[in-house]
């Protein structure tokens, strides 16, 4: 197997706030290989796209990286330890930022966010942006990366590229906008490409265009692709390996078809169980209980463990790494306890109330909640 | 609950379970175009010849919409953004007026209402929003919000309205004792709780649900699904459901209407619609939706293009633009295979995403080198010429006013009824490949 492209090794991020300190992101590790296309999924909070945004350096305060390594090609993006007061600080290693800036980001590493009217500067024509971060990145004369981006704009299947190449980027549709965010990423021919939940804001015909243009694109350029998404449909449509992150964790990392087929982790499979299915008409859902805790005061334990359907008083103490659980069979990795790979005493260990039935009490169900 | 019976004083329900609750008939709604308001809505080269001159403009957002909404019932509104649900849905509500055509409910026709009749109806219709941020009043306290519709049309005194208000919030699945917070203290999911207490309140019959729970995580989404539903079946209530969210139309709805551009394409029970899309729009619809599992075959990305303006819309079908099945003009007789190389033709022409303009390359490349006979393959080869000429406008036009414009999906207004193949309920669709088995 490959040398891994991209590796994300014990990243700790934290939002310095006035009422405490924010773990948003706590010590997750994942890796992304040659090609491929790794998907990062969980509920608004979770702490994805801080995740993200830290593989560039692009954490803003009052959030710091406070501890953990990314390692890019062989480069260290950023190495974060901490000294002898505890103090984090970037080791020797780190690349500085203007090498960062000038080789890695846009070359390199490309990042497509979620809103792509926000991505795009309203007073520039759409065509205009795209040549200048053409010219910048790849040194050509600006006639060349004129030519350049509107081959770009046609590859991406934007109608009469060549026409609307000085469009502003409000004549554009969500979906249009969408892809020249993609043109622009994909102009430099960057070997990865971040893409923070890239159409979660689309209409889903929208999205199938840009999901299947993702797919062609890839096949193309053999760019890899970290997926930020909360949409499980979107998971299973196109990505190879996926991380689950539940309030600043990573609780599951699988490939996909294990993932959906074999689960390991209670949250990734009361989340399989929440959502509507668009193929199937399922009479009840299953909703998860409760609400996410705070990332300012997170349970103590195992995280889940408020919301969990098999929830032990074990699991209150112990807070799992994400552990093989499958002897090495696939690289199927979870947080749980529950698992052999643990050595902890979840066997024994009397249930919790909260999550004993599994069902939902908030639901109102018969006449239960009734007098 | 049973105390709940007792607050209700207006009268016993004209409408039976099963029974038509809300009618609307023909129902269109035009706004006018003033300068730049809708300029985003306006732009889209894909469609045949936009108007871009100043004047009076119609933005045709519901156009022609008649259904039928039954007690009890749940009826699912899915179409994308800009189709004109939520317009539909003010519609109903009368917050807007409708251009034309009447909407009933409960049998009286809701634009004879004014004044003091109007409001007593508006008891009985209510409303939840889709972002549950704004449609609380970050000052007032859950309480008070829960009893304002209460208090505003004269609804019991101020203690059983603070009675009423905390049963509400059990109901919803809250805990009472919120009664004294105020909204920012609570999740989103939460705060559409609140909003369902708060449309509750007054006792309606009817409410009008538009994308209640798109702003809400998956998993939250489902437990405010279930209450919804648990609702409906305590309270006796109808809900007009809009979403763009397919899987969560399918959970909750009985019967589903797809919208387009302002228009009806497909309405059906539920089953049918799901397992038999007639519409190719609706086929579209749902084959885009990303299916969560792996092993399911994906064919997604039916689609091209954008949905045109809704001020100057297709004629005919106004689908016919994107549509995958556009029938072929009778005129030329075409077969399968030629219409289908002549329709790619035509996409590229139109979308100019190619380079070559040399009349034997265009023919190798789109026609495996030789044109369909007649009347089409004269045409054909004039607006390979036209291109050859770097006119490419003028072999667009050519191309659309040939075949696109002739086509009976350009002429005329599709509107058939299928044999269901689940259930008994109608089931109504707009596509010209319904005509045959019809009158």
């Amino acid at each position: 197997m490959s040398a891994p492209l991209l590796r994300v090794d014990d990243l700790e991020v934290q939002f310095f706030t006035e009422d405490g300190v924010v773990r948003a992101v706590d010590g997750i590790s994942f890796d992304v290989r040659e090609g491929e296309l790794v998907g990062l999924v969980g509920e608004s909070g979770a702490g994805k796209s801080v995740a993200v945004s830290a593989i560039m350096r692009l954490v803003e305060s009052p959030g710091r990286i406070v501890g953990g390594r990314i390692e890019f090609k062989g480069e260290t993006l950023i190495e974060v330890e901490r000294d002898d007061d505890g103090e984090p600080y970037r080791t020797d290693a780190t690349i500085p930022d203007g090498e960062l800036r000038e080789r890695i980001r846009g070359r390199e590493i490309a990042i497509i966010f979620q809103d792509p009217m926000e991505s795009l500067n309203p007073v520039f024509t759409v065509g205009g942006q795209l040549r200048e971060f053409i010219e910048l990145n790849r040194d050509l004369s600006e006639r060349e990366a004129r030519e350049t981006a509107v081959q770009m704009l046609r590859e991406v299947g934007i109608p009469e590229a060549a026409a609307r190449y000085d469009d502003y980027p409000h004549q554009f549709s969500g979906g249009m906008r969408q892809r020249v965010l993609i043109a622009m990423a994909l102009a430099c021919e960057p070997s990865l490409i971040i893409a923070d939940e890239p159409t979660t804001a689309l209409d889903v015909t929208v999205e199938a265009q840009i999901l299947d243009l993702v797919d062609e694109l890839q096949e193309r350029y053999d760019t890899s692709f970290v997926w930020v998404t909360h949409d499980m449909g979107v998971v299973a449509e196109i990505c190879d390996r996926v991380n689950v992150m539940y309030l600043g964790e990573i609780v599951e990392q699988a490939p996909v078809d294990d993932l959906f087929y074999d689960t390991q982790h209670p949250y990734t499979e009361a989340l399989l169980d929440s959502v509507p299915r668009p193929d199937e008409t399922v009479e009840e859902l299953n909703p998860i209980k409760g609400v996410m805790p705070e990332a300012i005061n997170p349970p103590a334990g195992c995280r889940f463990h408020t919301r969990c359907p098999a929830a032990r008083e074990a699991c209150k103490t112990t807070n799992p790494d994400c552990r093989d659980v499958t002897d090495g069979v696939t690289e199927h990795r979870a947080a749980c306890i529950k698992h052999d790979a643990f050595e902890t005493a979840y066997e024994g260990s009397p249930p919790l109330e909260t999550g004993a039935g599994g069902g939902f009490d908030v639901s109102l169900s018969g006449g239960e909640t009734d007098d | 609950m049973t105390e709940r019976a007792s607050s209700v004083s207006d009268g016993a329900d004209t409408a039976g379970f099963g029974e038509p609750l809300v009618e609307l008939r023909n129902v269109s709604k035009y706004f006018a175009n003033e300068e730049g308001m809708f300029s985003w809505l306006s732009f889209d080269r894909d469609a045949d010849g936009l108007p871009v001159e100043t004047g009076r403009e119609w933005v045709r957002a519901v156009e022609d919409v008649s259904f039928t909404i039954r007690k009890g019932e749940t009826l699912g509104l899915v179409g994308e953004s800009g189709c004109g649900k939520s317009t539909l849905a003010r519609t109903i509500l009368r917050l807007l007026e409708p251009t034309e055509g009447s909407i009933y409910f409960k049998g009286t026709d809701l634009a004879d209402l004014s004044g003091e009749r109007l409001r007593n109806t508006r008891k009985d219709i209510q409303m939840i929003f889709q972002d549950p941020q704004s449609s609380l009043d970050p000052r007032m306290k859950v309480g008070k919000i829960v009893e304002e519709p209460m208090q505003a049309h004269g609804m019991l005194n101020s203690e059983d309205r603070a009675a009423r208000a905390q049963e509400l919030l059990e109901k919803v699945g809250l805990d009472p004792q919120h009664y004294n917070r105020y909204p920012h203290a609570f999740s989103g999911g939460q705060r559409q709780r609140i909003n369902l207490a708060r449309a509750l309140s007054v006792n309606p019959d009817f409410i009008v649900c538009d994308e209640p729970v798109s702003a809400l995580d998956v998993s939250i989404q489902a437990q405010v699904l279930n209450t919804m539903r648990d609702l409906q079946q305590e309270f006796g209530l109808t809900y007009l459901f809009i979403a763009h969210d397919l899987s969560v139309i399918r959970h909750i709805s009985d019967r589903v209407a797809v919208m387009y551009l302002g228009q009806l394409v497909e309405l059906a029970d539920k089953r049918e619609l799901f397992e038999n899309p007639t519409h190719p729009y609706t086929q579209a619809l749902l084959d885009s939706i990303p299916v969560p599992d792996p092993r399911a075959d994906g064919h997604r990305g039916v689609l091209e293009g954008d949905v045109p303006s809704p001020i100057d819309p297709p004629s005919g079908c106004r689908f016919r633009t994107r549509c995958p099945e556009l029938i072929a003009p009778a005129e030329y007789d075409l077969t399968d295979g030629e219409w289908e190389r002549v329709r790619s033709f035509v996409r590229h022409v139109k979308r100019r995403d190619f380079t070559e303009t040399d009349p034997d390359t265009l023919r190798e490349r789109f026609f495996d080198g030789s044109l369909p006979g007649g009347g089409a393959g004269a045409l054909l080869s004039d607006a390979i010429a036209d291109i050859a000429a770097d006119d490419w406008e003028a072999a667009s036009e050519r191309l659309l006013s040939g075949f696109a414009e002739q086509s009976v999906c350009a002429r005329e207004e599709p509107d058939y009824e299928v044999e269901p193949e689940q259930g008994t309920d109608r089931h109504t669709v707009a596509c010209h490949l319904c005509r045959d088995g019809q009158d």
